[in-house]
């Protein structure tokens, strides 16, 4: 036989036609702030902090921040930083911080104007759109949601989503991370709700990592507290933010502020107390431990001006999230946006614009990190399966629109356009073949069929067709973690109900 | 040895690869030999014709047609399969007869008159020669004497017509009256396809089948085969 193959093809079930998977792209076209309005912002957000500062209910937080040079009223519990001091400890602050995942292959690198989405909480309740139901969360769904994000592709990290509500206080930490590291191996976040619980959550993430120095070495946890507008450390958050800036765990410290509620009603008066608010926590975490790896954030929206809702879905957060990405760019702050959310009560034509629209800007402005990317609807207070698979299909396109546009010779094709030309076609052109897939994203859930198939298929919405998708990934739902790790966790921290 | 090189047939047929040239639809794997040079090798080494057609050609085509109803080949991964087994059959068909396999059949297909449009009929030649059919394209805008002409001189099995536009679709309708005037309409089975075409107009024109799209019209032309295969 003249042919002798150095390797074989792989046969027809090895061979993998795998959706190219888009994270960390470089987002940052959109640009809702001039450079100048940076600058004003900035000087702003900087005489606030000199001026105004911020009152300190926590004890630690504010002898933290006293011993690294703030001038403390203790009677009013007011700490105030001058502007050099103020960017000292900012730029203590790393501006690369990696997120791990347990097996390497969804590792986050924030930074820059890298990009990636992640899910977001906390929601107490699940809407069940085959029924109609609005019920509580339990345990049981944060666990199925995790299995979800597992192998939903465009969500690249694990925030814990919901509460669970059936659970006493003190087993609520333990069980929120312990459901989380035990059906995805994608990188977990949370918010914690004792400051014993963070004591035990890292405890744990220790056990799976193999050892404290495995954990510091490769985080697979980080820890959100949050500073609360305007311009508050809260006795519990504050001590918080000690606790985990002691451990050494990545620390989120987002801030939310309200348009016209707690913050002025203008998004550039709203962009000053984010910024302001989650400088403190960067800045108490550095005065804890310098180099303390900590995420800016952003929660910032608007509210419903009718009763004072808080809004999730509106143009103006997805505006002040993507300026917030850019303030984290000035900076040099990795950054974690708010977006994907819906304040609708159903899976409608609102529920998929207002997430589209808000994950889309905070995704082009380069926000590192897009939080709440998928599955939230209904103010962030009820999560819902099936919106977990329909965000997943907007975050791949969105993703695709990070991409942006490659321009060069084989892109351009001019040989092969001289080759087929005046009406040719490039049906079956090799250029087709091998870029086809990389050029244009495959949808995973959008419906293309014509009508005719469509209906032949049961003319299925997008939800049931999602709904679909949700029941073929929960049947296979299997724990991720090796037994040994899963028995050593269970048997040293105490209350997991598995 | 014959079993190896046969399954490297299918695999690289699945991989849609030509010859050595071709990319396939994995990373890594330009340079090896593709289905024309397997194909030659296999029948250096006196593999049986019948065994490269059956188990090599035909087998895979069916993986690929699984694959695309899967959703996981596009259109450009099933026409890449199957220019690879329109590649084989042309080296096989100096060989057929002696070996005593009986071609699948010889198919005459055309745009109409008027019509510019092919990529349709193209993609259908592709995959009916896939699918082992002897294929004679006449091209597009094809003047119904000419038809008539290649029917009488080629005497195919089959003759596919094909419009996009319902102002050149009449033109399938004459070309069948042109065939009936010169007597040949009863030797050949007509498929008729094309954007504005329904099974309804096939039949009120007289043509013997339909076909919506590359694949269906490939179905249609093997259930009328199957129809045919008393008169050979």
């Amino acid at each position: 036989m003249p042919y002798v193959l150095e390797k074989r093809l792989p046969g027809p079930e090895e061979i993998e036609y795998k959706r190219m998977i888009r994270k960390g792209l470089e987002g940052g076209s959109y640009k809702p702030l001039t450079p100048e309005d940076i600058s004003k912002i900035n000087e702003t957000v900087l005489r606030t902090i000199e001026e105004i500062g911020c009152v300190v209910n926590s004890d630690t937080a504010l002898a933290a921040l006293e011993k690294a040079g703030a001038t403390v009223d203790k009677e009013k519990r007011r700490a105030r930083l001058s502007t050099e001091k103020a960017l000292e400890l900012i730029s203590q602050a790393p501006s690369e911080v990696t997120l791990c995942s347990r097996d390497q292959k969804n590792d986050i690198h924030l930074g820059g104007s890298r990009v990636y989405t992640g899910t977001g909480g906390t929601a107490l309740y699940i809407y069940e759109p085959a029924t109609g139901v609005k019920r509580q969360a339990t345990l049981d769904d944060l666990k199925n949601i995790a299995g979800l994000v597992e192998e939903l592709d465009n969500i690249h990290l694990f925030l814990l989503p919901t509460y669970p509500n059936e659970l006493p206080l003190e087993q609520v930490d333990v069980n929120r991370f312990f459901a989380g590291l035990d059906n995805t191996t994608k990188h977990i976040m949370g918010g914690v709700y004792t400051t014993e619980g963070i004591r035990q959550v890292v405890r744990m993430a220790e056990l799976v990592a193999g050892s404290p120095e495995a954990l510091r070495e490769r985080p697979i946890i980080s820890i959100i507290t949050c500073v609360i507008s305007p311009f508050i450390i809260d006795a519990k958050y504050g001590d918080m933010v000690v606790a985990v800036a002691e451990s050494g765990i990545p620390l989120v410290c987002p801030a939310e502020p309200l348009c016209g509620a707690t913050s002025p009603v203008t998004l550039a008066g709203n962009l000053v107390v984010q910024t302001v608010d989650s400088l403190m926590g960067v800045m108490l975490a550095q005065a804890v431990n310098p180099g303390t790896p900590v995420i800016f954030g952003s929660v910032a929206t608007s509210t419903d001006l009718r009763d004072y809702k808080y809004i999730a879905g509106s143009v103006e957060m997805g505006l002040l999230n993507a300026a917030g990405a850019q303030m984290a760019q000035f900076y040099k702050l990795p950054f974690y946006a708010t977006g994907g959310m819906t304040d609708s009560k159903t899976l409608d034509a609102q529920s998929g614009y207002e997430s589209a629209i808000t994950n889309l800007l905070c995704a082009l402005s380069g926000a590192n990190f897009i939080h709440d990317s998928a599955g939230l609807m209904e103010f962030a207070m009820t999560a819902c399966y099936e919106k977990y698979v329909i965000d997943n299909e907007i975050l791949g396109m969105v993703m695709r629109a990070v991409e942006g546009i490659r321009v060069d010779d084989e892109t351009l094709a001019y040989d092969l356009i001289k080759e087929v030309g005046p009406g040719g076609n490039f049906v079956t052109a090799k250029h087709t073949r091998r870029l086809m897939r990389k050029e244009h994203y495959q949808p995973t859930l959008s419906d293309r069929n014509s009508r005719e198939n469509w209906e032949e298929r049961g003319g299925k919405s997008t939800w049931e067709n999602a709904a679909e998708k949700v029941k073929i990934i929960l049947e296979s739902r299997a724990s991720v973690l090796p037994d040994t790790v899963r028995e050593r966790v269970l048997s040293q921290l105490k209350g997991i109900s598995v | 040895m014959s079993e190896d090189i046969i399954e490297l047939i299918k695999e690289n047929v699945i991989q849609g690869r030509v010859n050595k040239d071709d990319e396939g639809i994995e990373v890594g794997v330009a340079g090896q030999p593709g289905v024309t040079e397997l194909t030659e090798a296999a029948l250096a080494s006196g593999v049986k014709v019948s065994e490269i057609i059956n188990e090599g050609l035909t087998a895979s085509m069916e993986v690929v047609g699984q694959k695309f109803e899967n959703e996981e080949y596009y259109i450009p991964d099933m026409l890449a399969s199957a220019e690879a087994v329109g590649a084989a059959m042309e080296l096989l068909k100096p060989h057929l007869a002696k070996s005593g396999v009986k071609p699948k059949g010889k198919i005459l297909i055309a745009t109409v008159k008027g019509d510019l449009h092919d990529i349709g009929k193209n993609i259908v030649s592709i995959l009916l020669r896939g699918a082992g059919y002897l294929v004679k394209d006449l091209g597009h805008d094809v003047d119904t004497r000419d038809i008539v002409a290649a029917v009488r001189e080629e005497q195919p099995d089959f003759l596919g017509l094909s419009a996009l536009l319902t102002s050149t679709m009449v033109n399938m309708e004459d070309t069948i009256k042109a065939l009936k005037e010169n007597g040949l309409r009863d030797k050949v089975k007509i498929i008729i396809g094309g954007a504005p075409v329904s099974p309804e107009y096939a039949k009120s024109i007289g043509a013997d089948g339909y076909g919506a799209d590359g694949f269906h019209a490939v179905a249609v032309t093997e259930a009328l085969s199957s129809d045919n295969s008393a008169d050979g």
